[in-house]
């Protein structure tokens, strides 16, 4: 190693950092780890809510596929007494059908 | 592989801060710029220091993050044309006794105006007293690259300070 090298060597020996410089960098780190926990937090928060929401959905969608079910089942049962009110009145019908055959038969024959 | 190692961020700031900001300033030229990489350098390393394995391995990261973040910031500035080595010149953001010797601070001009390569060399060299072999793992480039960096440059400082300090003329 030559003089120019060995001068070289004192001019380029390591600078003081400035005085505040670590200060700053704690700083920013409290700084950012505030940010990354408050992420967290945020983070936690919305996935809290987006389950809340879910739950409430799939709980409407319960209460509503229930009441549809209800509905049908009373559709059906309405139908079913309709049914039978009808097969009622078929019957009915058909009874004084026959009775006023008979009827007419017999004024017919009495007649005569 | 398991290490016992346990690293303290703020001790590793005491320890580390003149050799990152020195390393910051020397490539930029820049107080407050190598303030600012300084600064994400060591926020850096508070992500990565799980991964430190050892005290020569957080050495080693620093220097070169740092190396690495002041060639990124020296791009960004070229590609802006500001001019560098303005706040060295002018002394702005130094305190008096941090500033460098006259004799000092010309050579830091001198290493300024050195291609980037050359002058990242010659810091780790003269500042870091690396041998070529580390300087090339530091800044992941080929040993024959680096020598001959640290070759050329040195001449061209030693012809550029020949011209300006003539008592440097004798030992070149």
């Amino acid at each position: 190693m030559d003089e120019f090298e060995k001068e070289l060597r004192q001019s380029f020996e390591r600078q003081m950092a400035p005085s505040g410089l670590k200060a700053k960098i704690m700083l920013r780190r409290r700084g950012t780890a505030q940010q990354r926990s408050f992420s967290l937090f945020a983070w936690r928060g919305l996935a809290a809510s987006l389950v809340s929401v879910s739950l409430c959905i799939l709980a409407a969608l319960a209460i509503y596929s229930g009441h549809e079910r209800h509905e049908a089942e009373k559709e059906r049962q309405g139908e079913a007494v309709r049914q039978q009110v009808m097969t009622a009145l078929r019957i009915t019908n058909h009874a004084l059908n026959h009775m006023n055959r008979q009827l007419a038969a017999h004024n017919h024959a009495h007649r005569d | 592989m398991a290490h016992d190692w346990q690293p303290d961020f703020e001790q590793l700031v005491d320890e580390h801060q003149s050799m990152v900001f020195s390393l910051a300033l020397r490539m930029t030229g820049d107080h407050g710029l190598a303030e600012e990489i300084a600064q994400d350098v060591f926020l850096e390393l508070d992500r990565h220091l799980g991964r430190m394995e050892s005290r020569d391995h957080v050495r080693f990261w620093l220097r070169r993050v740092a190396m690495s973040r002041s060639a990124d910031a020296l791009r960004r500035r070229t590609a802006r044309r500001m001019d560098l080595w303005v706040e060295i010149e002018e002394g702005h953001g130094m305190q008096l006794e941090d500033r460098p010797s006259p004799l000092g601070s010309r050579l830091e001009g001198l290493l300024a105006t050195l291609p980037e390569a050359q002058r990242a060399a010659l810091i780790l060299r003269y500042q870091e007293d690396l041998t070529p072999k580390e300087i090339a793992a530091t800044l992941e480039a080929p040993l024959a690259t680096v020598k001959s960096n640290l070759q050329r440059g040195l001449k061209l400082l030693r012809a550029k300070a020949g011209e300006s300090l003539k008592e440097y003329v004798r030992g070149a």
